[in-house]
């Protein structure tokens, strides 16, 4: 009886080992699919790649309106660039939604009335243009939903000072930060209808503006209103005027 | 004595037996099993490559400046410096109608025999939104389709 039971013992043995297996197996295939290499890096970059050509598009829509005022121009680039993305990534499901500023915004302490996503104020000694929208972004190949990203385009002017023949300006984009690199082509200075001619254009570091810099005019300036204005090489424009 | 002997037969048919359950085992857990393509050749870490190459140049600001000048011989140079020196790129640029712009010229790099031998080919699309030139802020999307191989 005892004999026979032995047996028994040898294939419920194997069974178990064989359940073993089977287990492990699942085991390591769970661990293995759970944990299989997903091309985030290549899905970063698309989300850059959109993220990235979208503000740009924002910025070349405010240049575009600083130069011609048309108020739905930023409207018009959006939708189309909403429709040309979805065709680009057709078979990776990309949807881009975008919404307009379209109430008061305050950028660094500057108060912005947004129309349609864009506004300026300009012939003041401290003029600006600006432009905001908001994205959202969904991918349904890789099952990204709600990807926020906002644009926001800011160019601001400041004339500091005029002395005899010198304009002291400041120029700064988003979150105060200095544009480097201007010159002689990017300022025209006006004293009524006519156009002054810039000698050069130097710029210097200052403790509280960072960057200031200093329009030398062929002539004097200093008695009468006199109107700077820049383009920035993104090609925004700004107009101020002083006093 | 017969009664021995049959014993001795139910051990040799329980081996047998036992070995047929641990094969199918063995082979039932062999189909679960994924075996991961090596990293380093995929067309996976090619696509990855190219994309971040493509968005480097263009956080830089000189892709949107090579493609819309036309400017092919700076864009093949600077897309030989972001991508390692085995990796051979196509790099075909269209406008929104489909229609080639780089037709006079092929931005490539590479054995062309590369790209119909090696299993892995990677191609990554990009795209950029438009340009701005002297006074002129133009929305004009490019699509960009950047072939990889390895060498």
């Amino acid at each position: 009886m005892f004999r026979d039971r032995r047996g028994q013992f040898v294939i419920i043995a194997v069974l178990m080992i064989a359940v073993m297996i089977i287990s492990i197996g699942a085991l390591m295939h769970r661990a293995v699919t759970y944990y299989r290499h997903e091309p985030w890096e290549e899905y970063l970059a698309l989300i850059g790649n959109i993220e990235l050509n979208s503000k740009r598009l924002v910025e070349l829509s405010l240049a575009n309106y600083s130069h011609t005022l048309n108020q739905s121009i930023l409207k018009i680039n959006l939708e189309r660039w909403k429709t040309d993305i979805q065709n680009i990534y057709v078979g990776r499901g990309v949807a881009l939604n975008y919404e307009l500023a379209n109430r008061s915004y305050n950028v660094d302490g500057i108060i912005i009335n947004y129309f349609l996503g864009l506004n300026y104020s300009w012939l003041k000694p401290k003029s600006f243009t600006a432009a905001n929208a908001t994205f959202t972004l969904n991918i349904t190949s890789i099952g990204l939903t709600g990807y926020k990203f906002t644009a926001l385009a800011f160019l601001n002017l400041t004339i500091l000072n005029v002395k005899a023949n010198n304009i002291n300006v400041t120029v700064k984009v988003e979150d105060k930060i200095p544009v480097a690199g201007l010159g002689k082509e990017n300022f025209q200075v006006k004293f009524g209808n006519t156009t002054i001619s810039i000698v050069s254009v130097k710029s210097r570091y200052d403790s509280k503006e960072a960057l200031i810099y200093i329009i030398e005019c062929a002539q004097d300036i200093s008695s009468t209103p006199v109107t700077v204005e820049v383009s920035d090489l993104r090609g925004i424009k700004v107009i101020a005027q002083y006093p | 004595m017969k009664a021995t002997a049959n014993k001795g037969q139910m051990r040799v048919v329980e081996v047998i037996l036992a070995s047929f359950i641990i094969m199918f085992a063995i082979t039932f857990a062999n189909i679960f099993a994924v075996t991961p393509t090596s990293p380093k050749y995929g067309a996976t870490e090619l696509e990855k490559l190219g994309y971040n190459a493509l968005l480097d140049l263009d956080k830089q600001g000189l892709l949107t400046a090579f493609v819309y000048r036309k400017d092919w011989n700076n864009l093949t140079a600077a897309l030989k410096v972001v991508l390692p020196m085995d990796v051979y790129f196509n790099l075909t640029i269209y406008y929104l109608n489909g229609t080639i712009v780089n037709k006079e010229k092929q931005i490539f790099y590479g054995n062309i025999e590369t790209f119909f031998t090696s299993k892995n080919v990677a191609s990554v699309t990009y795209c950029l939104s438009g340009y701005y030139t002297k006074g002129k802020a133009i929305y004009d999307p490019r699509v960009l389709v950047l072939r990889l191989v390895r060498g």
